[in-house]
């Protein structure tokens, strides 16, 4: 594993609960500064992969490196941005963003300067010392992003984190997260649903497939970055997005027809 | 971006308005009943008659003594439930083996009108003040360790695992996540409390004690001495609305993420 040239590295990775088969050998290599989204139909196991990098959830068989060293616990090399903001309601939008850096025992006059800074980069300048309940679900999404931007990861897991916004936020917050990257150039790994979110920020789109969980194909994408929202009406890019939809979209019909049933 | 406003100021006639009123109005029933209508002093005092008899029972410091010793008691009840009620609280929600050791007891004990041990708490611990302290914290203790197991066990998994997520150990889960996340839990219970407390002093001073505000009320209503009884009521009421008042405007500051 030495002398891997991958930031992040899963080999065979398997994942079974009981009979049901989440993941099935999952090989994939990220190199650094690569914004890696995941796609698939509900039941692929993307989240569950997503964990298991985290080190929230343990793999059955096979390994995840992540800078060359073994993954088996949570740790500030990644943050981890959840689909729920989960900020804690207690605690001042600066403090909810702190959280990994008290943890490690690493607040310093300089770190709450970077934290400063990075919540203005986030767009909540002016909103430090305001709890959780005073601000809209787009706003605490950005918490929820500063929170894990904080700690200075070399990996950044994003699960599904505009799910809950409306429509319009989530376009937003979408130009937002481009903006944000295109500043530090983090190693994203990125789980969604929606197909066009994936294309639109993505450098690769993994394609899962259900039954047993598994990588289905790497579409490459290679629009002209900086990317803007206007592009989703470009026919590149809805072609991009027809070749996804078509390799998930039976996947995804069995999956209808089964929560259906 | 929405924020929530900063809500109206509102008049103390908004607030407090029709409380008072009604207040007033309960007293001046009262008042006129008393002189009027059942005007055995046997029976009932009139709140001026109260007044007239509590000036100078405060004054020589007769009342003055029954509080204290009361209040002594209390606070003592009280202060050892509330540090117990939490610690078991704890054990329970946190380690399966003391929860299912203690779930009987607990939920036993708090079913059992425990006031009705005072008489023996009384023989086995005498008449001084300790018997009356254990009988506070028996009262008090209960709503205070379920409570608490209760908000430690709802603690939302979510949250645990988005500091989990950033490597926190189960010392930094407790006092980051899981102990903030029970506090208004906690506070309910402490709040419960305060009546019962309150029972639990007067109760266990009925049943034997050399002075407090339960032998004081005993005392007038064997003498007929309806003024000075329904003194030692009011101050017992008054005590009660002023602390629960107290703990509200304590829980409003340690917990002020929970308020709209």
């Amino acid at each position: 594993m030495m002398g891997s040239n991958f930031k992040l590295s899963a080999h065979q990775v398997c994942k079974s609960f009981g009979e049901l088969e989440a993941l099935k050998d999952i090989d994939i290599h990220v190199k650094a500064g690569e914004f890696i989204s995941i796609v698939g139909p509900s039941g692929c196991g993307k989240t569950t992969f997503l964990r298991i990098v985290g080190g929230l959830e343990s793999s059955s068989s096979g390994s995840i490196t992540l800078n060359g060293h073994l993954v088996t616990q949570p740790g500030l090399d990644r943050g981890f941005v959840f689909q729920q903001d989960n900020l804690l309601p207690w605690r001042t939008i600066l403090s909810n963003t702190e959280i990994g850096l008290e943890i490690a025992g690493k607040i310093t006059p300089e770190q709450r300067e970077k934290t400063l800074s990075l919540l203005e980069l986030v767009g909540l300048k002016g909103f430090e010392n305001y709890y959780p309940r005073q601000l809209s679900g787009g706003m605490r999404q950005r918490v929820n992003l500063a929170r894990a931007l904080a700690i200075n990861p070399d990996l950044l897991l994003m699960d599904e984190p505009f799910s809950a916004l409306d429509a319009q936020t989530r376009e937003i917050m979408q130009t937002e997260l481009l903006r944000i990257w295109n500043e530090g150039k983090k190693t994203v790994l990125f789980v969604t649903h929606q197909i066009d979110e994936a294309v639109l920020l993505s450098d690769k789109v993994l394609v899962f497939a259900r039954r047993p969980g598994r990588l289905q194909e790497i579409v490459e994408i290679n629009l002209p970055r900086p990317r803007t929202l206007s592009m989703k009406r470009q026919p590149e890019f809805m072609k991009i997005v027809d070749h996804i939809w078509s390799l998930i979209e039976f996947d995804v019909r069995a999956s209808v027809l089964e929560d259906a049933a | 971006m929405s924020l929530t406003t900063t809500p109206p100021a509102n008049s103390f006639w908004d607030k407090h308005g029709w409380a008072s009123v009604s207040t007033l109005v309960g007293f001046l029933l009262w008042e006129i009943t008393a002189r009027f209508f059942v005007t055995s002093k046997l029976f009932l005092a009139a709140p001026s008659q109260i007044i007239a008899a509590f000036i100078p029972l405060w004054a020589s410091g007769e009342l003055p003594k029954h509080l204290s010793t009361s209040a002594m008691e209390f606070v003592l009840g009280y202060f050892f439930a509330a540090l117990l009620g939490v610690v078991i609280g704890f054990f329970m929600a946190s380690f399966k083996a003391s929860k299912q050791i203690l779930q009987p007891w607990v939920s036993g004990l708090y079913a059992t009108p425990t006031v009705a041990l005072a008489p023996l708490f009384i023989l086995w611990f005498g008449v001084g003040i300790f018997s009356k302290v254990v009988v506070i914290i028996l009262l008090v203790v209960f709503p205070v360790i379920i409570n608490t197991e209760t908000g430690l066990r709802q603690t939302p998994h979510s949250l645990i695992e988005t500091v989990k997520s950033f490597g926190a150990n189960r010392r930094q889960i407790f006092f980051k996540v899981e102990l903030p996340s029970a506090l208004p839990f906690i506070f309910a219970g402490l709040r419960l409390g305060i009546g019962r407390g309150l029972i639990g002093v007067v109760v266990a001073e009925l049943f034997g004690a050399r002075s407090g505000l339960g032998l004081f009320i005993q005392q007038s209503a064997e003498t007929f001495n309806m003024p000075a009884l329904f003194a030692g009521v009011l101050i017992l009421a008054f005590t009660g609305i002023g602390l629960t008042t107290c703990f509200i405007w304590i829980e409003k500051n340690v917990t002020p993420w929970g308020q709209e």
